[in-house]
């Protein structure tokens, strides 16, 4: 008998044994150890001296030791606030996911003229829009690659689209250091000044090592960047399985790893305890048709996997879900994101990206992402599980209402139905006639109506006209610097 | 003596590396003609490797695996032949623009071309316009392939272009382009001679321009 308890039956699952975690893990401080990896920067390879690496060249192998002090360093959890409310939006911490878009593909579907087309401004102001609308989005990448500006400034133009559009907190992408500084400069003209961004971030830094065991420059520069300011950085690496990382999932998964861990030991030698957000999009290389799968089983698998080495480790994890293979929105997209949605959400993932994306990363879609936002529901309830008291057991109400009555008219049931039952706002449950007379629409046509309802109707909170000015000013000046205009 | 060639073709096919010298070199002993071995045993091999590939019956390491096997076997043949007899599809000079440390897309273009047939001289990553100008004058490429993954380093695609104008080279050499963020749009705006989405077409657009 237990008297006094609240469980929440969640439905997470975990896919690796603690034993394994602990030889994946054990596998990737011996890769960094043994095998070492490429550093191209020279600030990086000196502070890795000086704390005992062995470096040869631009080679650096890393005793464990030094990986194991910066584990021990980095913080179990990163808040991220909204950038209008100041309101702290995600805690980046245990088994908590959010959901958020991916960023820069270079095409993206035009929601008026249904064409895949390059990338522009508008679809990124039009996606940051959409995201904040949604009830189940909470952060915002980019979605697609500005194309229509000045090449070597776009990131700025980029954010600018985005930070305009939404208040959620934001992953942000930038060409180069002098992107991310001025993208920081923007941010604090948002958040009131540098020590307001710090205390309440709206921004994470995205940086990338290249699969296997490379640290170009730009990323290295990036990390020591954000840990110098104190602003997260997420350090994802994508292998390949079978082409940039060895071809068992187990392989991948240390050699992934063993990247992140390289890039978490420069951030915390530069500042230790700044915040880091391990992660990254570990999947196969279709071995027809050579694409990075956004959706293969196994991709799943490793999805789940790092999630379950991030939470063994203390570490903040980035993940990917509600992506798709498929070239257009159609039956593979929903089945594929709806797989990838919900093992994120079962693993405990924390900063889940990528969620509209089709043709593997390649194209930005809002219909997908409007679609997705659905599956997120449908998952976030799911992984909700079932809530057993005594109140929730309702033997009580089922003694009132006895044989042959029904629950329609209890209060139990009000109180009850909108927290117990998930309310679909895409998912068809008309019945036939009536779902046939209202034009016998498809998800797609359905998802296509409410993301042009979305970009008609909803207003973001506006910044001031101060802000926009200041922005003007600092993207003008990277022009001029970048010899345009 | 037929039977060794349908030997040496499926050792080719199941990538069988030291088979295929080994049939090779027992072959060139017994006196086989070498452009017969060539031309009725490896070659043929490769050829339904490509085939097979095509439709999805084979992986692209499978290919890598027959490539290696067929060049096996080629080099052991290869001092046996005239220079006019050497069997080559084309010269590819490949890199990865300057900048751009991205070179597994790069690789695999390189590796389907050689599994065609052709030479291919790889330049590696952060390749820049004079790192191609060089290679262009030292090997004589009938084509240069150049890859980007970000936007950022493709506008070095355009320099090599220019550069190659400058030297009066343009007209000597195809340029061909290809990355994650390069389009058919964009090898017409810088000038290129093509572009191909993944490595399979790239190989059929080498093909095609060097007809």
């Amino acid at each position: 008998m237990r008297a006094n308890y609240t469980v929440n039956e969640s439905v997470q699952f975990r896919i690796l044994s603690e034993g394994q975690i602990s030889e994946i893990v054990g596998a990737a401080i011996e890769i960094l150890e043994t095998t070492g990896a490429v550093f191209y920067s020279t600030e990086a390879l000196e502070m890795l001296k000086q704390a005992g690496a062995h470096i040869n060249g631009n080679r650096a192998r890393i005793p464990s030791a030094l990986t194991k002090q910066a584990l021990q360093s980095a913080p179990n959890s990163v808040g991220l606030y909204n950038s209008r409310t100041g309101k702290k939006a995600m805690a980046l911490a245990g088994y908590n996911s959010y959901y958020g878009t991916g960023s820069d593909t270079p095409y993206f579907v035009d929601p008026l003229r249904g064409e895949r087309l390059r990338a522009r401004y508008q679809d990124v102001a039009n996606a940051a829009k959409v995201i904040d609308a949604l009830p189940h989005v909470d952060f915002c990448m980019s979605l697609g690659l500005v194309q229509d500006v000045p090449r070597l400034t776009s990131d700025r133009y980029q954010f600018k689209a985005m930070v305009t559009n939404t208040g959620k907190p934001m992953v942000i992408t930038a060409h180069d250091i002098q992107g991310f500084a001025d993208i920081v400069a923007m941010s604090e003209e948002v958040a009131g000044g540098t020590t307001e961004l710090r205390a309440r971030p709206f921004l994470v830094l995205y940086a990338e090592p290249i699969s296997p065991l490379q640290h170009p420059k730009d990323s290295v520069d990036k990390l020591l960047f954000a840990a110098e300011h104190g602003i997260p950085v997420v350090y994802t690496p994508a292998p390949m399985a079978g082409a940039t990382a060895p071809c068992t999932l187990a392989g991948t998964l240390a050699s992934g790893i063993s990247e992140s861990l390289g890039g978490l030991v420069i951030h915390q030698l530069k500042q230790a305890g700044a915040p880091f957000i391990m992660g990254g999009v570990f999947t196969i290389m279709d071995m027809r048709t050579t694409i990075f799968s956004y959706a293969a089983p196994e991709f799943n698998l490793l999805q789940a996997a790092q999630t379950d080495v991030a939470h063994y480790l203390g570490l903040p994890i980035f993940c990917t879900a509600g992506c798709s293979d498929s070239n257009v929105l159609d039956q593979q997209a929903a089945a594929e994101a709806m797989f990838s949605i919900l093992v994120t959400g079962q693993s405990g993932a924390n900063l889940i990206h990528d969620v509209g994306y089709l043709e593997y990363g390649s194209t930005g879609s809002l219909e997908m992402l409007v679609m997705s936002n659905e599956l997120i529901g449908m998952a976030k309830r799911f992984v909700r599980g079932i809530r057993v008291n005594k109140e929730t057991l309702a033997t009580e109400v089922v003694d009132q209402v006895g044989p042959g009555g029904h629950f329609l008219g209890e209060q139990h049931t009000l109180d009850y139905m909108r927290s117990e039952f998930w309310t679909p706002s895409l998912m068809n449950r008309k019945r036939y006639d009536e779902w046939k007379d209202a034009g016998a629409k498809t998800l797609g046509d359905r998802a296509h109506e409410q993301v042009l309802n979305i970009l008609a109707e909803h207003t973001p909170v506006p910044l001031t006209k101060q802000q926009l000015d200041r922005f003007d000013e600092i993207i003008r000046n990277a022009d001029q610097r970048h010899g345009y205009q | 003596m037929s039977n060794y060639l349908e030997d040496l073709a499926q050792s080719v096919i199941v990538g069988q590396e030291d088979r295929v010298k080994q049939l090779t070199q027992q072959a060139i002993d017994s006196g086989a003609d070498p452009v017969e071995i060539i031309n009725q045993g490896l070659i043929p091999g490769m050829n339904v490797v490509g085939a097979r590939f095509k439709v999805g019956q084979m992986f692209v390491p499978e290919v890598l695996m027959s490539a290696r096997a067929m060049n096996g076997g080629m080099e052991l043949v290869k001092p046996l032949l005239l220079d006019e007899e050497l069997p080559t599809a084309g010269k590819v000079v490949l890199g990865t623009v300057k900048g751009d440390l991205h070179d597994i897309g790069k690789n695999l273009v390189g590796m389907m071309l050689e599994s065609a047939g052709f030479t291919v001289v790889n330049l590696g990553v952060d390749a820049g316009p004079d790192k191609f100008l060089q290679a262009i004058k030292e090997h004589k490429p009938g084509i240069i392939g150049l890859s980007a993954l970000l936007t950022t380093t493709m506008l070095s695609m355009k320099d090599t272009i220019e550069v190659l104008k400058e030297e009066g080279l343009r007209d000597k050499v195809k340029v061909i382009i290809g990355g994650a963020p390069i389009s058919q749009d964009f090898a017409d705006e810088i000038g290129a001679d093509g572009f191909a989405p993944d490595a399979a077409s790239a190989t059929d657009l080498c093909k095609k321009l060097l007809a």
